[in-house]
């Protein structure tokens, strides 16, 4: 096994969802212990992800909830999700991409790298981990990592958060035989079995031969040590950039205005640019979504006159933009969307070719906008309320809800085409009453309750109109025909 | 449709309480209370499926002019709605038949109804149809009509100011036409007051599992939901539509007060009155309970309690539970009686109870009063691994037709009301999280609202935050679901299901009723109580092992009394193990209460309860006990209440007793005041109560002082007073045990190891205190031990032998099969035990616990063994012993290694205590064991370190907790104020080998070190692998 050679780096960023929460907040608010908590069974849940104050306030991963609330109360909780951080372990590797061409994304938390054709590339460890280094210091995180003549051997001693980065395989196999049998990557019973047996480190289970091992423990650990020693390799599956870009982050507390969102909005187009530089690729419209609690997000697209790809353009237009927008209500997560995308040689000299492409409504749709502003097309959709204000409403254009199945109308009373946007004030004697009432008491929940009494009622000319009763009199407000 | 003024009385006749789970949005006694402040002349109590809230709007209505009917909705796949009422006794059981049935077919909560089920044995009910379409009323109406013909059928309109009431309006009138049926007006009526309306939309929302903003569709439209008055009804229905109503309520006459619980008479011979039969037992037992005879003033108890059993009828009830405890005693299962009637003369006679009334005398009392004409309370508890046994005996004696359990109502308390409105309102499960953990449910005397406000500020700034406050107020308290009872039979003397319907429990082959213990309390029912007591288990086990090893057979009840060198023992606080005083609280109770009598342990076991403690009863007692502070009485009607327990009130019936010398109540009223003592923080109802009682004590010269210095007991015992009647048959239990390890401690920890899990304390604690007690204890050892624990005669004493059930993931069946074949010189090899069918895993296991040394050697080695042998043999090789193909030797594990082990696979080591290598390592240099403290100067700085065994949560209104460390020598107490707390908090809340610098304080033998100094040594157990958490953490 002289040939073994320390090809393979594995990064391991056991705390990569906080951390990006954490560049996204200001200095002092960083400086506040907290942690993400995970759900496990019925325990109740445990830390999962800490930042630095919360270590130095004594909570360890692992704690349950509880215990370290009541060890720091004022510590601030965010429930851990997986598939954010899946996609930020994307990012990261797109990040990485520009560096290394073989990245195995390895979940939740892990990136593994094939670098054993890039050693010949930046001639050794030295340089290849300087600029690796450089690279990382572009992402807000905390890592550890490790080099190994097997992936596993990487990875178990990154994830043991034990950084050897060394070319020599001997450094690799040394580190590793201090590592104890629970860092090994075993399933339980197996670490169980072998601590049984007094095993307690990989060394000394390294030190048996493969026979006895084999005879005790079954082919599984006979496959283990060959995948350890880099006898055997499971094919990596390698990552691939996609196609289009997309990234959604989550803004921690709620954001009043379109102002207040540049600064995750820069950090998102941060991430465009570094996409998009990594293709040569540029372009011409941008998405924006809002996410706000309980209302349906805010959409905004933006469409630049030539194509873009520096964050410094693309941010001045998206700026100027938004200058004309408000935010309708306070916003949770923002997320961009860049899904043109054209290489950079091929200037679009062509208005009719790239139409094409475009389903005709949405390209009518978008001419309108751009000269009419964006929030010029929209679109009525039926809510269920009871309140005839808020039984329907208009909604922006958007391109993904024009398939979305209306709702049930079949069980809706009955109710009039045209609703006035402002209830009229009416002389009751103009009316002749023709059924009702329907009494309408709903929406306590937001504070503008509605009380009215609902009825059909004709005027003078005969025409059939909606017309209610409440506290302040008599108003129409709407018409049948 | 507009109607005159007119006279015709409100009538409702679909009103859903809040027993109709998520729909109904209010308690029956506000539909009652609103009704009749409205003028109602009746409600109609229609929850769906169920009857579970009639008893507490019949109570409500007791007293009111209000007429009551009862009945059910049910939704039918092929009718719609149908309101089935009962019109008389015999068509109450009817309906009670029906939801049987239909809640039989389906799993708990649920229920299912087919057209077939309206067609037959329904004729003494009236039925109110809201029919699905007109198809239904084409194919159904006339069958229905024919079922339904003696006391009517009508067609339910409801209007509701909804956009289709005109259609329907002119549907029911074309129904009317084609079939000839009448109308009636029947409101939908889901809550009393339209302030109810917020609470039903969230309930609704709650039943749908979705965020309110998703489920608009689903919510009614107005207020109109709600109880209206006159008026309003004149305006929503024709007069001869509501005049239907009034011929409704007519046709009902049916009472829940008719309802007469007849007992099972299968327990009289023919020929015999009860009365007679429950005489001549009773007589027979006095015969073998006093063997000397009958002395004069015993016999006059037993003749008074005889009388009084006769005058009231309660014959049956004592034969019920004579029977089952026959039974018991027939199949060697031990068990106690306890409650009011438990403690009489007739009942230790009829072996119901062993507490000897010559040792308590006092206790009679409160024994079945006429007064109060409520049905005698006995509780019976079983050994816990064997009550199974006894609920199958009355479940095969009485029929499932006639015995099930009663039910216990599952109600919304602070934790599921915020989780499950929040949800409601369109919180995050984060957010709701974040709000419980700020409120301090220990805190009594703030409010959680307050609290909630104080801790997030922003919260009650939003409608939505108002509402969440609001809304979870409302909704606290309403019942959720019905589970089932611990263990309270209703047995009747013919089919159960036409007194109440039965309904499936969660657990299979169960059954429950579906009124809980309150209603059937009110409705003068009878239950029996029958429950699971692990101490009992160990005591009959302990009995077992003196007879067989010492040769001596006792039972509870001929266990010598009054032992002074048990209470010597019990003054040392030397309990652990012992029932009911082996808590911390009351070890530290024990030698300051300093026990010398049974009647002492009756008062040590009530008094380390909140209500003593927050009724500040404790010191006083203690006190006077001591001679520190003089005994007196305010009057000597006082006096007579209050001399056993030296003037200071203890006991919930000294609570009651004195309410009605001291302050003239009558018993009725001292019974509501029981009750109400029983939830009143809830209900607000005691407040009711201290006018009168303080008014009542100055009318009879009693002080002012005195007389609120009463009423702030009374609260303070609130939900926790103790009854004495309790206490005493504990006291038996407590003391019955404590002899045993005074005098048989090998048999008693032998006992209560294999009647594991149960009490305060593990298998380690318990075999570290035998060990203080020099009892030898040996390893488990696949050559030696059984599956249980054993004694094992030793040359001086009984030794201790460790059990396999200790071994974790073993099989009984599994492990007893190999014993069986266990070879008269043990097991020769591994192979072996493999060839006589223990399986890998079970071997594995052994060998982890290092229950195979003495077959193959340490555990590493036997393992190593072990797991050559997981595949299957081939029969053919079967008693060939193969040599092990690999000669590898293992090193032995080291000490501590080995500790470790014997934690993680048995929870137990019989190896040095880890304190114990630690000290020898030389690393706990200056710190006192914890034997070594009572022989400190008082006051002396010490050091002392542990394993935190036991931890009390952070208080924040008292400022001072307790920490149990454990060392080898023994446990010790420490004192933690809150200020060390909080500096020390890390250690304090996380360390599990923990250093305490401090100030040792003793008074006579209790001993406390206060606290200065907090240091984390829980890495020096890194060695040990002990990282899983052996302490009690907040209890």
């Amino acid at each position: 096994m002289s040939a073994r050679v320390n090809g393979w780096l594995y990064v391991h960023a056991p705390y990569l969802l906080l951390d990006e929460q954490l560049a996204a907040q200001a200095e002092a608010e960083r400086q506040q212990p907290q942690v993400l908590l995970q759900q496990f069974g019925s325990t109740g849940p445990r830390v999962v992800q800490l930042n630095t104050a919360a270590q130095v306030a004594g909570i360890q991963r692992g704690m349950a909830m509880v215990t370290a609330t009541t060890l720091v109360p004022n510590l601030i909780c965010r429930d851990y999700h997986n598939n954010r951080e899946q996609l930020l372990l994307q990012q990261l590797a797109q990040l990485l991409y520009q560096d290394v061409a073989q990245i195995a994304l390895q979940p939740p938390q892990g990136l593994l790298f094939e670098v054993r054709s890039l050693l010949r590339l930046y001639g050794g460890w030295q340089a290849l981990q300087k600029q690796l280094q450089q690279r990382l210091q572009e992402a807000p995180i905390r890592y550890y990592w490790a080099s190994g003549y097997s992936p596993l051997a990487a990875r178990l001693l990154a994830q043991a958060e034990v950084s050897v980065l060394s070319a020599d395989p001997q450094v690799t196999t040394a580190a590793l035989a201090q590592l104890p049998i629970q860092a090994s990557g075993l399933e339980n019973r197996a670490q169980q079995r072998l601590l049984d047996v007094g095993m307690t480190t990989l060394g000394s289970l390294l030190q048996r031969t493969n026979s006895a091992l084999g005879a005790r423990f079954g082919k599984d650990i006979t496959h283990y040590l060959a995948e350890l020693r880099g006898d055997f390799s499971p094919p990596q599956r390698y990552y691939r950039p996609p196609a289009q870009f997309y990234q959604r982050i989550d803004l921690l507390s709620e954001v009043e205005g379109w102002p207040q969102l540049v600064f995750a909005l820069k950090r998102l187009l941060q991430h465009l640019e570094v996409f998009l530089q990594g293709r040569q690729l540029s372009t011409r419209s941008l998405r924006l979504q809002a996410y706000h609690r309980d209302q349906p997000s805010t959409v905004v697209e933006i469409h630049f006159a030539h194509a873009v790809w520096q964050q410094r353009d693309m941010l001045q237009l998206c700026q100027l933009h938004l200058e004309r927008q408000v935010l309708p209500f306070p916003a949770l997560e923002l997320s961009i969307r860049a899904r043109e995308l054209e290489t950079r040689q091929a200037h679009a000299n062509s208005l009719l070719s790239e139409q094409q492409e475009l389903p005709a409504v949405a390209a009518l749709v978008s001419r309108i906008q751009a000269r009419l502003g964006e929030q010029a097309i929209q679109v009525p959709e039926v809510q269920a309320d009871w309140r005839p204000e808020y039984a329907h409403r208009v909604e922006p254009w958007n391109n993904d809800a024009h398939d979305k199945p209306m709702p049930e109308l079949e069980r809706s009373p009955r109710r009039p085409l045209w609703l006035l946007p402002q209830a009229q004030p009416i002389d009751r004697r103009q009316w002749q009453l023709h059924w009702g009432p329907e009494r309408l008491q709903s929406g306590w929940w937001d504070d503008e309750p509605c009380v009215r009494d609902y009825f059909i009622a004709v005027d003078s000319s005969q025409r059939q109109g909606w017309i209610y009763h409440d506290q302040q009199g008599w108003f129409l407000h709407g018409w049948f025909s | 449709m507009a109607g005159l003024v007119d006279r015709t009385p409100p009538i409702a006749l679909n009103c859903l309480t809040n027993y109709s789970f998520l729909r109904g949005a209010a308690h029956p006694h506000e539909l009652i209370e609103t009704a009749v402040q409205l003028g109602y002349q009746a409600l109609a109590i229609t929850d769906e499926c169920s009857v579970a809230g009639i008893v507490r709007a019949h109570v409500a209505a007791r007293e009111t002019p209000l007429k009551l009917l009862f009945g059910s909705e049910f939704q039918v796949p092929e009718l719609g709605v149908c309101i089935v009422i009962a019109c008389n006794r015999r068509g109450y059981a009817q309906l009670c038949q029906l939801i049987t049935t239909a809640r039989g077919r389906c799993p708990k909560g649920q229920y299912e109804v087919h057209v077939g089920d309206f067609m037959q044995h329904l004729d003494e009910c009236l039925c109110l149809w809201r029919p699905l379409d007109n198809n239904a009323v084409q194919l159904h109406s006339k069958p229905l009509q024919q079922q339904f013909q003696k006391h009517g059928l009508w067609l339910a309109f409801s209007r509701h100011y909804q956009a289709d009431d005109v259609e329907r309006y002119r549907c029911y009138q074309q129904y009317q036409q084609q079939t000839g049926l009448p109308i009636v007006a029947a409101c939908e009526v889901n809550y009393h007051t339209a302030a109810r309306q917020p609470l039903h939309d969230v309930l609704t929302a709650i039943r749908l599992q979705q965020p309110l903003a998703k489920v608009r569709q689903e919510l009614l439209p107005n207020q109109e939901f709600r109880l209206r008055d006159q008026q309003e009804l004149a305006h929503c229905y024709p007069l001869a539509w509501r005049q239907a109503a009034v011929k409704v309520m007519n046709q009902c006459r049916f009472e829940l007060s008719e309802l007469r619980y007849e007992y099972p008479a299968e327990l009289v011979p023919v020929g015999r009155t009860a009365t007679d039969y429950l005489r001549e037992l009773t007589y027979t037992g006095a015969a073998k309970r006093f063997p000397k005879g009958l002395r004069d003033d015993v016999k006059i108890k037993l003749e008074k309690e005889l009388e009084l059993i006769a005058q009231l009828g309660y014959e049956y009830f004592f034969l019920t539970i004579h029977d089952i405890v026959q039974y018991a005693q027939q199949r060697g299962i031990l068990y106690q009686g306890r409650g009011s009637a438990a403690n009489s003369v007739v009942c230790y006679c009829l072996h119901i109870t062993a507490v000897n009334p010559d040792q308590i005398d006092v206790l009679f009392e409160r024994f079945v009063s006429i007064e109060r004409d409520e049905p005698p309370d006995i509780d019976v508890d079983f050994e816990h691994e064997r009550r199974e046994e006894i609920i199958q005996y009355i479940y095969q004696k009485y029929g499932r037709d006639r015995a099930a359990l009663a039910a216990t109502v599952i109600c919304y308390r602070l934790r599921s009301a915020v989780r499950d409105v929040g949800k409601a309102l369109g919180y995050s499960e984060q957010e709701l999280r974040h709000y419980l953990s700020r409120i301090d449910r220990r805190d009594h005397d703030t409010p959680w609202q307050q609290q909630l406000q104080e801790q997030v500020p922003g919260l009650t700034e939003t409608p939505r935050g108002r509402w969440l406050l609001e809304l979870i107020e409302q909704i606290r308290g309403f019942p959720r679901h019905l589970s089932q009872h611990v263990g309270g039979f209703v047995i009747a003397s013919r089919t159960l299901s036409e007194l109440v319907p039965i309904e499936n429990a969660s657990m299979p082959e169960r059954t429950v009723i579906q009124w809980d213990k309150d209603d059937i309390e009110a409705l003068k029912l009878i239950k029996v109580d029958i429950l699971a007591l692990g101490m009992l288990t160990a005591i009959r086990k302990m009995l077992q092992l003196v007879h067989q090893h010492h040769g001596k057979s006792y039972q509870l009840a001929t266990i010598p009394t009054e032992d002074p060198k048990v209470y010597k023992m019990l003054q040392k606080a030397d309990s652990i193990g012992v029932f009911q005083i082996e808590s911390r609280a009351q070890m530290n109770m024990l030698p300051r209460l300093k026990p010398r009598t049974f009647y002492d342990l009756v008062v040590q076991i009530a008094i380390v309860r909140p209500g003593p403690i927050q009724g500040d009863m404790v010191h006083p007692y203690l006190r006077r006990r001591a001679g520190i502070e003089p005994v007196t009485y305010p009057s000597p009607a006082v006096k007579q209440v209050l001399e056993r327990t030296m003037g200071v009130p203890i006991f919930q019936e000294q609570v009651i007793k004195l309410a009605m010398v001291a302050a003239g109540f009558s018993g009725g009223e001292a019974d509501h005041l029981r009750r109400a003592m029983a939830n009143w923080k809830r209900s607000g109802k005691l407040k009711q109560f201290e006018d009168k009682l303080i008014d009542g004590m100055l009318q009879r010269g009693y002080e002012l002082d005195f007389a609120q210095r009463i009423y702030h007991q009374i609260c303070g015992f609130g939900e926790y007073g103790f009854p004495e009647s309790h206490s005493a048959s504990f006291a038996n239990l407590a003391y019955a045990s404590a002899w045993l390890k005074y005098y048989y401690p090998a048999a008693f920890y032998c006992a209560l190891l294999n009647s594991l899990p149960m009490g305060f304390y593990s298998a380690d604690q318990l075999i570290q205190d035998a060990r203080r007690h020099d009892i030898a204890v040996l390893p488990a050892d696949i050559q030696k031990s059984d599956w249980d624990h054993q004694l094992v005669p030793m040359q001086q004493q009984l030794g201790l032998r460790l059990g396999l059930r200790l071994v974790k993931g073993l099989r009984e069946e599994e492990v007893r099969a190999l014993l069986q074949q266990r070879p008269e010189a043990g097991f020769r090899s591994l192979e072996q035990l493999r060839e006589l069918g223990l399986s890998a895993s079970a071997l594995q296991e052994l060998a982890a616990a290092d229950a195979l040394q003495s077959v193959s050697g340490h555990r590493y080695q036997s393992q190593w063994q072990s797991l050559t042998l997981q595949v299957e043999q081939l029969p053919l090789f079967v008693g060939v012993d193969t040599t092990p193909t690999d000669l590898d030797t293992i090193a032995a594990p080291l000490e501590c290694a080995d500790i470790a082990a014997d934690y993680r696979t048995m929870g137990v080591s019989v190896r040095r205590h880890p304190l114990a290598l630690l000290r020898e390592q030389g690393v706990l240099k200056g710190c006192k064991r914890a034997s070594e403290l009572a022989l400190c100067r008082h006051q002396q700085v010490v050091q002392v370190v542990g394993f935190v065994t036991c931890r009390q949560r952070p208080g924040t209104s008292s400022g001072v907790t307790f920490l149990t460390l454990e060392d080898e020598t023994g446990n010790m107490n420490i004192v933690i104020w809150l200020a060390t707390a909080r500096k020390f908090r890390q250690a304090y809340l996380t360390a599990q080998l923990l250093k305490v610098k401090g100030i040792v304080e003793i008074h006579g033998e209790v001993v406390h070190v206060i606290a200065g100094h907090l240091i984390d040594e829980t890495e020096r157990l890194s060695a040990f692998g002990l990282r899983s958490n052996r302490s009690r953490d907040f209890h």
